[in-house]
């Protein structure tokens, strides 16, 4: 009944969708919350969006890690690595600039005790 | 009660804004789905036979785009620099309470096991899944275990502060050492022969130098988590 979702067409265009909602689920909130963890919450949802599409684009149907052996060394069954090393690239990336984020959310709020971001108005005067 | 109090504009406005915004980029990206993304990668994966390496991400991540991990890896080293600025703190306090004895027993037993677990990812990355950046983060979820379970805990600075400068030395002279021998940063200058592929001595300078970035993420790594962890309780 589901063979159609096999074709690599249509896993391209679920993994684009898929993470393209994902991808909304994250900007709306990064528009619409006022608490600055929340909104670094959004774009660490937004980054884990960018990571599924990728993966995701080079996805095929039985094909293995791009791990060579004896038994395996037919390069056409298996997957790209370059998608896998960039996203790795960008995982640690994302994840030192989320760090950084709440270290410095953190530091703000022990010094004035705010988290809203309407509040955060000490610059303006 | 004014209108403007019923309607919930920010809600609707923003998602009316990310909508547009998502259906954008929606639509460009279903008009070029590409479909023969995979040449590429073979090319690499051909390429990639001729550093006796197994594993095609860890060559990919070393060797091809090696100067990027070096950027990398300081990229991370800044963010924990920056960490360390804004939450150092004298305290030597971890949690508020002290922690029940089955935390306790519990991580004495686990932490060798996850430090093993952890080395063993790094020192097999070119042979298995895994490799430095993963066995870095598995050591650092070592070190936070001791942190949430031992209040007075601390990872000792001078040996964070030795294990950074070494990696990081290291990794730049082994760029350098191949830019002497083979005119190339990050040249493969030691043995990479295809024969010896799938043994744990193969691939010449590759599975050092992702031990030497599994060293330097597992130190960053445990600073992080033992700045954010460490805080001024009113005791």
């Amino acid at each position: 009944m589901f063979e159609f979702l096999n074709q690599p067409e249509v896993i391209k265009i679920i993994v684009t969708i898929g993470s393209m909602i994902l991808f909304f689920v994250g900007l709306f909130g990064l528009l619409t919350r006022k608490h600055i963890i929340k909104i670094f919450i959004s774009i660490a949802i937004m980054e884990s969006s960018i990571f599924l599409l990728f993966i995701g684009l080079t996805f095929k149907i039985d094909s293995i890690a791009p791990i060579l052996d004896s038994a395996h060394k037919d390069v056409a069954t298996m997957n790209d690595p370059i998608p896998h090393a960039m996203i790795l690239t960008a995982i640690v990336i994302g994840m030192a600039v989320l760090a950084l984020g709440v270290s410095f959310a953190i530091e703000y709020f022990k010094l004035t005790g705010k988290t809203d971001i309407d509040e955060m108005n000490e610059m303006r005067h | 009660m004014s209108l403007k109090r019923e309607i919930p504009t920010t809600t609707l406005s923003g998602f009316a804004l990310s909508g547009l915004l998502v259906l954008t980029i929606l639509s460009i990206l279903l008009q070029n789905i590409p479909n023969k993304i995979q040449t590429a990668g073979n090319a690499l994966l051909k390429l990639n036979t001729t550093e006796g390496v197994a594993n095609a991400v860890t060559t990919v991540v070393v060797y091809f785009r090696g100067f990027d991990t070096l950027g990398e890896i300081a990229v991370l080293f800044i963010a924990s620099l920056g960490i360390g600025l804004m939450l150092h703190s004298n305290t030597k306090c971890n949690i508020k309470a002290e922690s029940n004895f089955m935390l306790q027993t519990a991580s004495r037993l686990l932490f060798p096991i996850i430090m093993l677990f952890g080395t063993y990812v790094m020192i097999y990355g070119h042979l298995s899944p895994g490799g430095g950046f993963q066995g870095g983060v598995i050591i650092a979820s070592g070190v936070l275990l001791l942190l949430i379970s031992h209040k007075a805990f601390e990872v000792p600075h001078s040996v964070i502060v030795a294990l950074e400068t070494f990696a990081g030395v290291s990794y730049v002279l082994i760029g350098l050492i191949g830019l002497l021998v083979l005119d190339v940063f990050l040249g493969n200058f030691l043995p990479h022969d295809i024969s010896q592929m799938g043994l744990l001595l193969s691939g010449g300078i590759i599975p050092l130098i992702y031990i030497i970035v599994g060293i330097k993420v597992g130190s960053e790594m445990s600073m992080i988590v033992q700045n954010l962890i460490k805080r001024d309780y009113d005791v």
